[in-house]
């Protein structure tokens, strides 16, 4: 855990140390009215000395055993694949619609489970978009991108 | 109208064809949450919000809170059949439930989690009515340093009471003040910390921050893991418990459910701390301490009551003062502003018919859970076997759903995206979201209520001493920070911490 502290505090002291002169920039006002960078300027203050805290205690900090590697498990690389089919899905809904955006992402999240079975990829893809596409859309009024094709 | 009165009254609207739906809804999914990995009350919560939208924030409501003490009753079902807890606050059952599943007594200890549920959620139902009322009166004359002290002790508590390093904990609470002071001023109206990005004028949305942190994280560390798992084989008789089953509970029961409400109450308090203190007093007054952890009926029994105790008590500072006490109870806030209700003192008065309605709901709702869950039980172990590989996929579009339906906007996908990846690698350095999102919601409360503070004393800081109710909460707040410097606190810490593991 050491590392993992060391890195994390600095990351900490990084965002307190941005959101302290952004804070400034705001105006923090007098303690008779307070501004609208007031309260951030006192909690990024303090983040920023708990930050540097942790950072020292975990410098000091004798350890026996060595932290787990970030990526350790063997299947951290499904992570990174699910991420990326995510933000790829969050771009193109609104061009392609919910009908085939969401089709296609069922598609790759179910394959990448069950990868030697493409037929029950494939109905259970269609039978997730059709089913969540009535239940939302047509039964509790959510408004779906249509996208290019109108559907 | 007395109090008999608005009981009735309160049966009345609970009774409305559509509210009983919304009931029967909310602990049906409850329980499934509970049983299924991978999506919390809290998630559940945000997917289902959306969905509401249409309907009056008494049936949101009704539907709201059904989840969130189904999810207690569910969970237990994991944590006694395959030794992995639904949710956080049915870890403590799987110590003896799971013993007594291996000894062929799943049936009792299933029954018994039943039954001290349903008992703790009706004693904690008439705590709410007895006390609610009367708290929201005294409340209104509580001013802005009693609030600011009030959540400040919250956060303290909810700090305090964390899982892993307070440290940590605390700069999760600053993290989520930070968060939530994102968007415009509540005072002068003018833009903070939106770098430009027009969708960020109304803050960061919470549910595509409580799906993320929450959601999307968990499938994330679930995706790494093997996602195997093995239920334990075994005849499920018996669900009603014996009369020696009985005899042994009872007491555990009344002590779990008491400890819960109270626990449930406090700030900071909720559901699963509730379960590790009402499971500690149980070993300590039993006459055979011994028999815990061998599959000891009481150490299902106490647990059990005491997480759904806290549910029903955990609904008395929202709705008396307007301070969620937990993240759960931030979102039944943010549920209850999006329907354009503002949680207060005068909440009650002003909108009777939401928490009478809700007091009754609790009433129908515990009894539908019992007498859906028992018949039911054979239904959630084949749920149970259902293949994380097909539901990773359906969770995963749920969230999408969820996150996207709030406001129609794309934005909030990459927000729920991002704070998914946030949680995941808050998870693996040992950080909480727990206090960051309580933070989050209480954040704009708790500037709002400093700076009317500052404004009324004119800058001096002695209002929040001088005032009886807010230099009480302070110093009890001080007291349990500076506690972690005194050895005999930082070992009893240690001992819980140990107790948690």
């Amino acid at each position: 855990m050491k590392v993992y502290d060391q890195t994390s505090s600095l990351f900490w002291l990084l965002v307190s140390i941005s959101v302290f002169v952004e804070s400034i920039r705001l105006g923090i006002g007098t303690l008779q009215n307070p501004g609208r960078g007031f309260l951030t300027f006192g909690a990024s203050g303090i983040l920023g000395i708990l930050s540097l805290i942790l950072f020292l205690r975990a410098s000091l900090r004798k350890e026996k055993i060595k932290a787990a590697h970030f990526f350790a498990g063997p299947l951290w690389k499904r992570v990174l694949l699910v991420l990326i089919v995510l933000v790829v899905y969050s771009r193109f809904m609104p061009v392609l619609g919910y009908l085939i955006s969401t089709f296609l992402l069922m598609i790759v999240l179910f394959w990448i489970l069950e990868r030697g079975k493409l037929v029950f990829v494939f109905v259970s893809s269609i039978l997730a978009t059709i089913v969540t596409y009535f239940v939302f859309s047509k039964w509790l009024n959510c408004q779906f991108p249509d996208g290019l094709f109108g559907f | 109208m007395g109090f008999f009165d608005n009981i009735l009254y309160g049966f009345q609207v609970t009774f409305q064809p559509l509210n009983i739906l919304f009931c029967a809804i909310g602990v049906l999914v409850g329980t499934l949450v509970g049983v299924l990995p991978g999506i919390g009350p809290a998630g559940a919560m945000a997917l289902l919000l959306p969905a509401t939208f249409k309907f009056s924030p008494t049936s949101t409501i009704i539907l709201l809170a059904g989840i969130y003490y189904g999810v207690q009753y569910g969970g237990s079902t994991t944590s006694i059949l395959v030794n992995i807890p639904g949710e956080a606050s049915s870890v403590i059952t799987c110590i003896d439930g799971y013993q007594m599943a291996r000894q062929g007594r799943a049936g009792p200890a299933l029954g018994i989690a039943a039954w001290g549920s349903f008992i703790a959620g009706t004693i904690a139902n008439i705590g709410l009515m007895l006390v609610a009322v009367p708290l929201a009166r005294a409340a209104l004359s509580f001013g802005p340093p009693e609030y600011f002290a009030l959540m400040c002790t919250g956060l303290v508590i909810v700090t305090y009471l964390a899982q892993g390093s307070i440290l940590k904990a605390i700069m999760m609470a600053l993290v989520g003040i930070i968060l939530g002071s994102i968007g415009l001023d509540i005072i002068t109206g003018l833009p903070r910390f939106t770098f430009g990005i027009n969708e960020l004028t109304d803050g960061v949305g919470i549910i595509p921050l409580v799906m993320g942190l929450f959601g999307i994280s968990e499938i994330f560390v679930n995706l790494e893991e093997s996602l195997e798992r093995e239920i334990f084989k075994t005849r499920i008789k018996n669900l009603w418990p014996s009369l020696k089953d009985w005899a042994q509970a009872k007491w555990a029961i009344v002590r779990g459910s008491i400890i819960g409400f109270l626990l449930g109450i406090l700030p900071g308090g909720g559901a699963v701390i509730s379960t590790f203190v009402a499971y500690a007093v149980e070993k300590k007054v039993a006459k055979h301490p011994e028999r815990f952890g061998k599959g000891a009926i009481e150490g299902v029994a106490s647990p059990e009551s005491a997480n759904n105790a806290a549910a029903g008590g955990s609904l008395i500072p929202l709705l008396s003062l307007g301070i969620p006490p937990n993240p759960i109870m931030a979102i039944f806030f943010s549920a209850l502003i999006i329907h354009g209700i503002q949680p207060g003192p005068l909440l009650i008065k002003q909108h009777p018919d939401l928490f009478w309605g809700l007091v009754a709901s609790l009433y129908l709702g515990n009894a539908l859970l019992l007498i859906l869950n028992l018949p039911l039980i054979g239904m959630w172990v084949k749920v149970l076997k259902i293949p994380y590989k097909l539901l990773f996929p359906l969770i995963l579009l749920f969230c999408l759903i969820g996150a996207y339906s709030l406001n129609n906007v794309i934005f909030d996908l990459y927000v729920m995206i991002f704070f998914g990846v946030v949680g995941w690698i808050m998870r693996k350095f040992g950080y909480e979201g727990a206090p960051l999102i309580l933070a989050y919601v209480l954040g704009p409360m708790l500037e709002n209520s400093l700076r009317q503070s500052l404004l009324i004393s004119q800058g001096s800081f002695l209002i929040f001493v001088s005032r009886p109710i807010s230099g009480i909460a302070l110093g009890f707040a001080s007291l349990l920070l500076l506690s972690n410097l005194f050895p005999y606190f930082k070992k009893r810490r240690k001992e819980y911490e140990g107790f948690k593991e």
